[in-house]
């Protein structure tokens, strides 16, 4: 990986004219080798002095520091360039080895290379026509670099195969014997093993050596044989072995040394000591090793002495390199390991991911975060003190030169001031000294002054972690006096911030470019809804909910005075409004709240926002609509509020038809961010009016929930010592896969749970209706039921692990329990509340529950942040083209239309990911536009305009329509207007005719009237639908892969890590949550819970189902045997089984003694032949083992043992079957469906079972899936596997994420993991991988088949600083010059 | 109730309101694309044909992504910035990127767009002739 070198610096006389072509760009990053004589060439000196410095200050000539490398420090020169500290970029210089050692970092390609060739002539070991056969393959030109090493590791994996350890491999150039080629396990080397192998060999030592029968012959190779192997190759042999370069560089014989500037040395104690880089270090000691190899060398008596310097010498070039080597020489280890040049690279810290990946800035701040109703929801307030030092450089124009001035004169310590003056010539005059008067009247356009942050600027706000893009969001500042950052609380969400001392970052983008772009990509406002699902995240919450719900109460009604009050409490006072028509006109006149509501929406006539929804509150009871009584529907009609108290579901983030919602796809994103301006300031203000405050008399219970919790706890505890006591009596009644243990748990864990759900009901309906925790629970903003139970009335049972306390002590939880009890309260029960308090055993209890949950996050934070970064690096260069699919970033295909739709995920209106909520949008086009005194459409008209319509352009695919939406939406017209109208017809047609003959064109009004619609209603809907349709579509250039990559990243936080069981069917548990997430993204050959659900050929029948149950079933011998006996007779001995034919009936298998001896011989551990089995009867057979008299009663014994264990019929890998019954109704009676459930693999013999409708049978097991059925049924497999489990969670993704999620690991045609094996066969670019995980291994193979990086992908374009080909920088701009029309004057003289 | 009135009264007048933009843009911008640009009339006929074949032969979409927009308002108003001179009249913005803004509403910001497409050739899309999403028009200023 040696990249540019720096030329010689050459001495003109005069400076060579030098053209300038511009700033130059990176195109491409080849990695090579790096030989001797490269080092050579960009030396400067020679380093063969193992000191520092010679005396105080001055570095020895020749030594570590000599300053023919670089200055000293700011005080010294250069001595190649004679440049001072700032403008030397350093020299090399060069360490000549006396002999050569390997490379730690290519030993592996050394030892690879030294498996193909020869060990004298150099040669491919491989036969002539393989040889040539390969190196046509491997000169390919269109192969890629993945294929290629491919084909390397078979051409190697085929010369290792010539020679093991017991064959040896004849040279067919110059026949020498080829022993195998070992790493050597000790210290970094190669050994070749000719010993074993080699005859003659053998034969000649011991000749040499008559009186010593075992001896050793050396067989390491030393590092100067294989220099002079590599340096004999051909060069036809290397491209081979796909070698870009010659071998030879791969071993070290000289050493270039880094210049001083990357290795500084620092001064202690005033000078008198420094303190040396640890690479410096390293080069000390390889001099010193060095210099005694010379000494050895030259020295008379070399041989005897062996070589122990140069093993010396090669384990420290080894921990130059790569210090984590595995060394065992007995050196002695520094207290503290210096570290190798692999280490600076590599890690969370090293130069790939701390420098080159993520960059330190300058321009940020970071503080306390707290809230401020009083902001807008795209402000940031800054603090004075902050604005003060965060400048933003903003050029002098005729605009702001004013402003600019008075700046400067503020100078930098007073606020709206300024730091710096740029010119354009370069000079920068700091405000801090100079006098600010002058320079500000100095100041002329074209100046850019350096000022203070001000009112309006773009800031970017962040609060790590970073799950996703809305973790950083662009917002405008105002500075403000304090010390704290504060936003509107509605922003908190996207953040997942709270105000309990978080510390959040700000970062101040430098260029209007980039000032424009934050705006307009990262601003709030235009990231109100997530593109995990399309929910709006910035929503009101909290205090916002509560005084909204209180405000909305069905009494609350205010007069002119303080209905006047608060409307102005919306916008400071400053706003237009107009009163609406009081509610009430008599006696007094009184508005009520709702009215309040519909002002916050439309505040005055000439505002256009009428906005229509319904929402239902949690309170709703069905079916009453707007009658509920507990006013929990919703519905504004044209912007005013009609019925429903406002909560949580209305204006609360996490919805996608709240109210917010829907003024975002209806209006505007500013239309929703003003009315949560308005909610915040307004119920800020109200609320502070209201008073709204928890005490002690609202977490105590009134009598009646006392007696009624005490009745419950009571009788549940009865409940559960009757169920202790049927367990102690065995007469418990088992659950389906089940023992007797598990039922009593499971029972009483049901009793205990309804104990607690129903002390929460009790408190939801005995607390007094102005209880506070009560109303925040109503209304979503804080609480649910369980926990203002759990303080009022009963804190309920505390688990571990999913379980009731478990035993810490023998046989008891706690020593205040007698053994083996059961009770409630001695497994954890809390029957206190917190407010009555809890007795120590309980409190006990209680603080296990709470420690589990803290370790529980603490571990997962770990385990999904790392899943993220997977994620996030296989996904990170996927985006849209302009062609609409999405390719990675060497343009390979990936999906030819994003999700199938090429729909943008964060604009989906619908629930479930359809673009459009058709139902929402008729009634607010209905709502809007009044029919008046325009007819109803008949629905022939309907079908005849809904037809025309739809066969115009804009809805072809051609003209970028899905033919899934166009049939969805003629769909759903003929379902709701054409068929419901005709219904409305027939219905008031049947109702007329039993009361009597009426006048038919009444009829026909009234049903138009009650579900028709108008011509001009249906044209706006349809025009309104398709033009919407349009603008949904995903953008070309989105990054749309780190968008997936996070959608499903940041849920995985939420979840629970640990095994989240399910009892679906009798107890067969299935792995959720992240354990199984992160099995389906590694493409686990091994899951926890392979499970195969199996529809049947027929569904209804309960006989069939039992018995393609007992087909799949595993079934041993010893399960359907009756007996299984050893009979000794005077003839023979033989082992008797004979099979149990009723069971065998009972559990419907087809089992008989034939097959039985078929099962047998089949089974590979049981090594019988056909002679040995003897079928005496259709249940009956007899095994004779074939043995010698002395160990037949030991085979007769160890067979006795080991056949019941045959399989005699069911599928070997499936565990256990389980049959589970669905009861539906259908028309009138009650029908049972039935389907299986087999744990375990082999869905391939699961399908071809009898009686199993193959078609329908679906594995979870994503690589079986591959396996049997293809690489599209895996993806499919993928796609429904992530979508199960996290809507298991309650969690909804886009469906979009997760098929570019399987398509990614699909796409080459067989499945990869996002683990560091799959994204290596995903990206082409080394540096991409480099900085994942590997560094070190990648950047050194990089250079051994000198791979070339075009920096196309995200990664690349980070560490080289270029602007990523997504988004914003995937187009280019030109700007149009119109053409300048000479035409005036004369014409030229010559033409 | 007399609210109530005057409120659907204004409803039968103008019953299109609640979606007025989504519609109206798409038929002017069609209008727009299909005649040719202004400039290009005064050209000689072969290049005013050469464009119209250009013109047809493009296939991406005609709408402007929030990514070129984005680009284009940055790069706007950085040359604004740099006392360019203003394609608009102004009353009374001194905000380069609000400037931009009005620029690209009255579509006269004189760039052109080169969309790379994947495999190396490009389209080249003037400002004027794509269509601008107008949710975004009030980003700067507030209400």
């Amino acid at each position: 990986m040696k990249g540019g070198q720096p030329e010689p610096a050459l001495q003109f006389t005069k400076q060579l004219y030098i053209e300038d072509v511009g700033p130059r760009k990176i195109e491409s990053i080849q990695f090579s080798t790096f030989g001797e004589s490269d080092i050579l060439k960009a030396a400067e000196v020679e380093v063969f002095k193992g000191g520092y410095y010679e005396s105080k200050e001055k570095p020895w000539a020749n030594g570590l520091l000599d300053n023919h490398m670089g200055p000293q420090n700011k005080t010294g020169t250069c001595l190649t360039c004679g440049g001072g500290f700032q403008d030397c970029p350093g020299h090399y210089g060069y360490l000549v080895l006396a002999l050569p050692v390997y490379n730690v970092g290519y030993l592996s390609t050394v030892l690879d290379i030294l498996k193909c060739i020869c060990k004298q002539c150099s040669r491919v070991l491989l036969g002539e026509e393989l040889r040539i056969n390969f190196l046509k393959r491997m000169r390919n030109p269109k192969m890629e670099p993945l294929r290629k090493s491919e084909l390397q590791k078979m051409i190697v994996k085929k010369c290792t195969a010539l020679a093991s350890s017991r064959k040896a491999a004849k040279c067919a150039k110059c026949g020498y014997v080829n022993g195998m080629v070992k790493r050597n396990t000790k210290m970094p080397g190669i050994v070749h093993e000719r010993l074993k192998v080699n005859a003659s060999l053998k034969d000649e030592c011991s000749l040499a050596v008559p009186n010593k029968s075992n001896f050793s012959i050396p067989d390491e190779m030393d590092p100067k044989l294989v220099h002079s192997l590599l340096k004999n190759m051909l060069d036809e042999d290397c491209e081979l072995l796909y070698l870009n370069d010659r071998p030879e560089k791969l071993m070290v014989t000289s050493i270039l040394v880094p210049p001083t500037a990357i290795r500084p040395s620092v001064f202690v104690d005033g000078g008198t000591q420094s303190n040396e880089n640890d690479i410096s270090e390293r080069l000390k000691r390889i001099i010193q090793a060095n210099a005694s190899l010379v000494q050895e060398i030259s020295d008379k008596d070399f041989p005897s002495k062996g070589l122990e310097s140069w093993i010396l010498l090669q384990v420290e070039v080894a921990q130059y390199i790569n210090s984590e080597v595995r060394v065992s020489l007995p050196i002695e280890q520094p207290t503290k390991p210096l570290s190798g040049f692999v280490q600076r690279l590599k890690g969370k810290q090293g130069r790939f991911r701390g420098n080159l990946s993520g960059k330190r800035v300058e321009f940020t701040g970071r503080t306390v975060i707290s809230p401020d109703p009083n902001l807008k929801i795209t402000e940031v307030a800054i603090p004075i003190l902050m604005a003060r030092i965060l400048t933003f450089p903003e050029r002098v124009s005729r605009h702001n030169i004013e402003k600019l001035r008075k700046c400067v004169r503020n100078g930098p310590n007073k606020y709206p001031g300024a730091k710096l003056i740029k010119k354009p010539d370069g000079t920068e005059i700091s405000l801090m000294f100079s006098r600010k008067n002058v320079e500000a009247d100095d100041l002329k356009c074209g100046y850019i002054v350096h000022r203070h942050l001000e009112d309006g600027d773009v800031v970017l706000f962040n609060r790590q972690p970073s799950l996703h893009r809305m973790s950083i969001m662009c917002h405008q500042a105002r500075i403000m006096p304090w010390r704290t950052l504060r936003f509107n609380e509605s922003v908190c969400n996207p953040y997942n911030a709270d105000f309990d001392g978080d510390e959040m970052n700000m970062h101040v983008p430098q260029t209007v470019e980039a000032r424009t772009e934050a705006l307009l990509l990262m601003g709030v406002q235009n990231n109100l809804c997530t593109p995990k699902n399309g929910e709006i995240l910035v929503a009101s919450t909290q205090d916002f909910l509560t005084s909204s719900f209180l405000i909305t109460r069905k009494d609350t009604f205010y007069d002119r005075a303080t209905f006047s009050l608060i409307c102005s409490y919306m916008g400071d006072g400053m706003d237009q409004v107009d009163l609406p028509t009081p509610a009430l006109v008599k006696p007094v006149e009184l508005w009520t709240g709702k009215q309040l509501f519909s002002i916050l929406l439309r505040p005055y006539d000439r505002m256009r926002v009428y906005l229509n929804l319904t929402v239902t509150e949690k309170s709703y009871i069905k079916p009453k609509e707007t009658m509920c009584p507990n006013d929990g529907y919703v519905c504004f009609r044209n912007s005013e509020l009609i019925s429903g108290q406002l909560g949580k579901a209305t204006l609360g983030n996490g919805n996608k038809d709240g109210l917010y919602s829907v003024l975002l796809r209806d209006y505007s994103p500013h239309g929703a961010s003003v009315c949560m301006n308005r909610l915040a300031k307004l119920s800020a203000r109200w609320i502070g009016n209201h008073g709204f405050s928890i005490g002690i008399d609202d977490v105590q219970p009134p009598a009646p929930l006392i007696l009624a919790k005490d009745e419950k706890i009571r009788i549940g505890y009865k409940d559960c010592d009757d169920l202790i006591q049927q367990f102690n009596k065995g007469h418990l009644e088992l659950q389906p896969g089940h023992d007797a243990a598990l039922t009593l748990e499971a029972k009483i864990t049901g009793v205990l749970n309804d104990i607690r759900e129903h002390a929460a009901k009790e408190c939801m309906k005995g607390l007094q209706w102005r209880n506070s925790p009560l109303i925040m629970s109503q209304c979503g903003s804080k609480g649910s039921p369980i926990n203002i139970s759990q303080m009022v009335a009963c804190v309920g049972q505390q688990s571990v692990g999913g379980r009731r306390a478990p035993n810490g002590f023998i046989d008891r939880s706690l020593p205040h329990f007698p053994r083996k009890s059961k009770i409630p309260q001695a497994k954890g029960f809390v029957a206190n509340s917190f407010y009555s308090g809890l007795t120590a055993t309980e409190f006990f209890f209680h603080t296990m529950g709470g420690r589990e949950g803290l370790v529980d996050t603490a571990v997962k934070t770990a385990d999904t942040g790392y899943m993220s970064r997977r994620l996030m690096k296989a996904l990170e260069d996927l985006s849209i083209h302009y062609d609409n699919t999405v390719r990675n970033a060497s343009s390979c295909i990936v999906q030819f239309v994003y999700g199938d739709d090429g729909m943008d995920p964060a604009q989906m209106e619908e629930k479930t990911g359809q673009p459009l909520n058709f139902d929402r949008l008729l009634m607010n086009v209905k709502a809007t536009c009044n029919a008046g005194d325009m007819k109803s459409l008949s629905p022939s008209e309907i079908c005849k305009m809904t037809d025309e319509r739809l066969s115009e352009h804009d809805m072809t695919p051609e003209g970028g329509c899905s033919v899934a939406f166009r049939d969805s939406l003629a769909k759903f017209l003929k379902d709701k207007c054409v068929t419901c109208l005709k219904n409305t017809i027939e219905d008031l047609k049947s109702d007329a005719d039993q009361n009597g003959g009426n006048n038919q064109d009444h009829l026909q009004n009234i049903s138009l009237n009650i579900s028709g619609i108008t011509a001009q209603q249906l044209e706006v809907f349809l025009r309104v639908c398709i033009s919407r349709y349009h603008n949904k579509r995903i953008e070309a250039g989105t990054a749309i892969g780190a968008i997936g990559a996070q959608s499903i990243g940041e849920p995985g936080t939420q979840m629970t890590l640990k095994t989240f069981h399910f009892a679906g069917v009798a107890s067969m548990n299935v792995t959720l949550g992240v354990p199984r997430i992160k099995e389906i993204i590694n493409a686990a050959n091994k899951i926890s819970t392979p499970i195969i659900s199996a529809k049947l050929k027929d569904e209804y029948s309960a006989k069939d189902a039992s018995m393609a149950k007992a087909r799949i079933e595993k079934t041993l011998l010893g399960q359907v045997a009756k007996s299984i006996k050893i009979v000794m007779s005077g003839r023979q001995a033989s082992i008797v089984i004979s099979l149990d034919m009723e069971i065998i009936r009972a559990s419907r298998l087809s089992i008989d003694a034939y097959k039985v001896k078929e099962s047998i011989l089949r089974t590979p551990r049981i090594k019988l032949k056909e002679q040995h089995v003897r079928v005496r009867s259709p249940r009956k057979l007899e095994v004779v083992p074939q043995a010698d008299k002395s160990k037949l009663h030991f085979e007769l014994h160890a067979f006795k043992n080991k056949l019941p264990a045959v399989v005699v019929s069911g599928i070997n890998t499936v565990e256990r079957v389980v049959i589970k019954k669905d009861e539906k109704k259908e028309g009138l009676k009650e029908v049972s469906k039935y389907h299986l459930f087999a744990e375990g693999t082999g869905l391939l013999e699961v399908m071809g079972t009898e009686g199993v409708n193959g078609c329908e049978t679906r594995s979870n097991h994503v690589m079986e899936v591959k396996r049997v059925l293809g690489i599209e049924a895996a993806r499919t497999s993928i796609i429904d596997e992530i979508r199960h489990t996290m809507s298991s969670h309650g969690m909804t993704i886009d469906i979009r994420h997760m098929m570019l999620l399987a398509d990614l690991m699909t796409f080459k045609g067989e499945v990869l993991g996002i683990t560091r094996f799959g994204v290596q066969k995903m990206k082409d670019s080394v540096l991409t991988l480099a900085s994942f995980e590997k560094t070190s291994d990648h950047l050194f193979n990089a250079s051994v088949s000198g791979r070339v990086d075009k920096i196309e992908g995200v990664s690349e374009c980070i560490i080289m600083g270029i602007p990523m080909l997504a988004g914003t920088g995937m187009i280019k701009i030109r700007q149009r010059v119109e053409e300048v029309k000479l035409n005036y004057g004369l014409d030229p003289i010559l033409t | 109730m007399a609210d109530d009135d005057y409120e659907i009264e204004e409803y039968v007048e103008e019953p299109l309101d609640p979606e007025p933009d989504e519609g109206a843009e798409i038929e002017e911008d069609n209008n727009n694309e299909d005649g040719p640009d202004p400039i290009m009339a005064e050209e000689d006929e072969k290049q005013e044909e050469a464009q119209v074949d250009r013109q047809a032969n493009r296939k991406t979409s005609k709408y402007m992504t929030k990514y070129e927009r984005a680009r284009i308002l940055g790069t706007r108003a950085l040359q604004i910035s740099m006392n360019a001179p203003v394609m608009v009249e102004l009353d009374g913005e001194t905000d380069p990127l609000e400037i931009a803004m009005k620029e690209l509403t009255e579509r006269k910001i004189p760039f052109t767009i080169r969309r790379y497409l994947p495999d190396g050739s490009y389209e080249d899309w003037g400002v004027d002739e794509l269509i601008v999403e107008d949710s975004w028009k009030r980003q700067v200023g507030g209400d």
